[in-house]
C-alpha cells in the first residue's frame, strides 16, 4: 500500500492547496488569470475521485490504521465519507462559478488558495479521529474563512464583517479548546472512542459538565445558535456570494457535525440532560431566524437568516438523538447544502447583474434573466419544503422522529416555523417576477454560462432527490450507524 | 507539590479576565489581546493537567497539543492584526464604537 499523510481524499486536496500559489504564480507569467481557478477545480474533481475509491474501498465502521504517516488520527467511517461528499460536491461548484464571478478581482491565486484550504479544512474536521485533530483542522477552515469573508478588502463592510466574524469565532475556538482541555484531564486521552469508554458512565465531578458547556458554547458560535448568532448575517452577507455559498451551506454545518460527534461519543452518558437544552436552543434559533427573516430588505442579509432557521431544524433532529432523528439532520445537512448554496448563487447571479443587494431592486428582474429565476424559483421552494423537492423530505424525516419519539412539541414548531419561512421565500420569489421593472432591472440581461452550470447541476440535484431519495436516505441511515457507537457496539 | 485545583481556577480565571477584556474593551488591539489570553488559559490548562496526568510523570502529549496551539494562535492574530490595518484605512480609527455600521 502506498504511503501517505492522512487518507487518500485529504491528501489530494491538500496537494493541490499547497501548489495552487505556483500555479497562480505561472498563470500571472503567462496571462492566462482564470488557470488557478481551473486548476482548483481540477483539485476537487481528483479529491471527489478519491474519496469515490475510500467509499468502494470501505467495508467497517471501525475505525482503519492504514499505512499513513499520520493515521493514527484519523478515523474513516461512513459519517466522514457523507460529510466530505456534500464539501467537495459543493466546494466544485463555488469554484467552478467563482472563476466568472471574481473575474475582476485582483488576488486571484489567494482566493483559490484559501478556498480548497478552507474545504480541506472542513474535510479534516470530519475524518479527526481525537478531538485535538478535529481543533487543529477547524482551525484551518475559520482561518481561511476569515480572509475570504474579508476578502475584498477595498470596501469596508467586508473588513468590519470579517473582523467582527474574527473576534466572536476566535474566541469560540478558545473556548472550545479549553474544554477540550478538561476532557483531556479527566479521561486521560482525546481519541473519540477513548473518550466514549471513559465517560461511558457520567462522572460525578462538576468538571464533566463545565466541559460540556464550553464545548456546546465553543461550537455554537460557528453553528449561529441563537444568542451566538450574531456575527452570521453580516459575514455571509458581506462575503463575495460563493464564499456566502460555502458558509451558509456546509461551513456551519461542519459546527453540526463537530456538536453530533463530541455528544454521541464523550457526552452520550448524559442524553438525558442534553435533550432539554438542545430542544429549547432549537426552537429558539429557528423561530428567531426566520421571524428576523421577515424584515430583510438585503436579500443575501434574507438568506443568512434563513440559514439560522434551518441550523434550528438540524438542531432538533439532533436533541431527538434517535436514530430516525440523526438520519433526519443528516439529511438536512445535505439538503440544505444544496438549497442554501444554489439559493445564493442565483442570489449571486442577479447581484452580479444588477450591482446591487436591495430586494426593491430586483422587481421584475424574472422578465430579464428568466433562467436564473426558474432556478431561483426551485431551491426557494426546496427551502420552505415543498412535496417534489428535497427539503420536505428532511423535514418530513425530522417530524417523523419527533413525533415517534413522544416530542410532538418539537415537530409542532418545526411545522409553524416552515409555514412562516414561506412568507418571505414567497415574498423574494413575487418580487422577481413583479410585472413592473426597477431602473437597474431594465438593463439587466442573463447571467453567463459558466454560472448558470453549477446552479443548474445543483437545481437538478434538487429536483432529483426530492422525487428519489431512497440512495441519500441509505448513506444517512449507514453514516448514522457509525456515528453511534453505542448502538453498535464497536 | 501545589494541588491540580489551584491550576485549574489560575486557568479559568485568565479566561474570564479575557472574556472581560472582549466585552468591555473598546480598542480592536486590546480586543486581539483578550482572545490570546483566552488560548493562554486553555494552554496552561492542558499543560497542567499534562503534568497530573501520571504521578511522576509528565505527558508530552500536553505539551505537544500546547505547543502546535500556540502556533494556531500566532496565525489567528496575524490576521486580525491584518483585519485592523485595514479598518483603520478604512475607518480612520480603531474605536469599536465607531465603525458598528453593520446592524448584525
Amino acid at each position: 500500500m502506498i504511503n501517505s499523510l492522512f487518507n487518500l481524499a485529504l491528501d489530494t486536496l491538500l496537494l493541490f492547496t499547497v501548489t495552487a500559489p505556483l500555479v497562480g504564480a505561472l498563470a500571472s507569467r503567462i496571462h492566462k488569470r482564470s488557470l488557478t481557478g481551473v486548476y482548483a477545480s481540477i483539485g476537487l474533481i481528483a479529491a471527489g475521485i478519491s474519496l469515490y475509491i475510500m467509499y468502494t474501498n470501505f467495508s467497517s465502521p471501525t475505525p482503519t490504521t492504514g499505512s499513513g504517516l499520520f493515521s493514527a488520527i484519523v478515523r474513516t467511517d461512513m459519517l466522514s465519507i457523507f460529510m466530505t461528499g456534500i464539501f467537495i460536491g459543493i466546494g466544485l461548484a463555488a469554484t467552478v462559478y467563482s472563476i466568472k464571478y471574481m473575474e475582476k478581482d485582483s488576488g486571484k491565486p489567494l482566493y483559490f488558495t484559501l478556498l480548497l484550504a478552507m474545504i480541506s479544512g472542513m474535510i479534516g474536521t470530519v475524518f479527526a479521529g481525537d478531538l485535538f485533530t478535529l481543533y487543529v483542522f477547524w482551525e484551518l477552515m475559520s482561518i481561511s474563512s476569515y480572509v475570504l469573508v474579508a476578502f475584498r478588502k477595498e470596501t469596508w463592510e467586508p473588513v468590519e464583517a470579517g473582523f467582527k466574524y474574527l473576534v466572536m469565532s476566535a474566541a469560540g475556538s478558545a473556548t472550545i479548546l479549553l474544554g477540550i482541555s478538561f476532557l483531556y484531564g479527566m479521561a486521560g486521552t482525546l481519541n473519540f472512542q477513548g473518550l466514549y469508554t471513559a465517560f461511558n458512565q457520567a462522572p460525578s465531578t462538576v468538571w464533566f459538565y463545565v466541559a460540556f458547556l464550553f464545548i456546546l458554547v465553543g461550537f455554537g458560535v460557528k453553528t449561529a445558535i441563537v444568542p451566538l448568532h450574531t456575527w452570521l448575517p453580516d459575514a455571509h452577507s458581506a462575503a463575495p456570494t460563493p464564499i456566502s455559498a460555502m458558509l451558509s451551506g456546509v461551513v456551519i454545518e461542519t459546527g453540526v457535525y463537530a456538536l453530533l460527534r463530541t455528544f454521541f461519543t464523550a457526552f452520550f452518558s448524559i442524553q438525558q440532560q442534553w435533550f432539554g437544552i438542545l430542544a429549547v436552543l432549537s426552537i429558539l434559533t429557528m423561530t428567531l431566524g426566520n421571524v428576523t427573516a421577515l424584515l430583510q430588505d438585503d436579500v443575501k442579509r434574507l438568506l443568512a437568516y434563513s440559514s439560522i432557521g434551518h441550523v434550528g431544524y438540524m438542531l432538533a433532529g439532533l436533541a431527538i438523538g434517535t436514530q430516525l432523528g440523526l438520519t433526519g439532520t443528516l439529511l438536512h445537512i445535505f439538503n440544505h447544502a444544496l438549497m442554501k448554496s444554489a439559493a445564493f448563487l442565483c442570489a449571486g447571479a442577479i447581484i452580479f447583474r444588477l450591482e446591487t443587494r436591495s430586494l426593491k431592486e430586483f422587481s421584475g428582474v424574472g422578465r430579464k434573466m428568466p433562467i436564473t429565476t426558474i432556478f431561483f424559483a426551485v431551491s426557494l421552494f426546496a427551502l420552505i419544503g415543498m412535496p417534489p423537492l428535497n427539503g420536505f423530505i428532511s423535514e418530513l424525516t425530522l417530524l417523523t422522529a419527533a413525533t415517534t419519539a413522544n416530542v410532538a412539541w418539537l415537530g409542532l414548531a418545526i411545522i409553524l416555523n416552515s409555514i412562516l419561512s414561506a412568507a418571505f421565500y414567497l415574498r423574494v420569489l413575487r418580487t422577481l417576477i413583479s410585472p413592473t421593472l426597477s431602473d437597474v432591472a431594465q438593463k439587466a440581461k442573463e447571467a453567463p454560462v459558466i454560472m448558470l452550470i453549477p446552479i443548474g447541476v445543483i437545481t437538478s440535484l434538487i429536483v432529483l432527490f426530492g422525487i428519489y431519495p431512497e440512495p441519500i436516505i441509505k448513506l444517512a441511515q449507514q453514516a448514522v450507524a457509525g456515528l453511534l457507537p453505542a448502538m453498535t457496539g464497536t | 507539590m501545589i494541588d491540580l485545583s489551584y491550576y485549574i481556577i489560575f486557568s479559568l480565571g485568565l479566561y474570564l479576565i479575557g472574556i472581560y477584556c472582549l466585552t468591555t474593551k473598546r480598542n480592536m488591539i486590546r480586543l486581539i489581546l483578550g482572545i490570546e489570553i483566552l488560548l493562554n488559559a486553555a494552554n496552561v490548562s492542558f499543560i497542567a493537567f499534562g503534568a497530573y496526568a501520571l504521578p511522576g510523570f509528565v505527558d508530552p502529549l500536553s505539551h505537544s497539543i500546547a505547543i502546535i496551539s500556540i502556533g494556531i494562535s500566532g496565525s489567528v492574530s496575524a490576521v486580525a492584526l491584518i483585519l485592523v490595518v485595514y479598518v483603520y484605512k478604512h475607518f480612520g480609527t480603531l474605536d469599536v464604537r465607531e465603525i458598528r455600521r453593520l446592524r448584525g
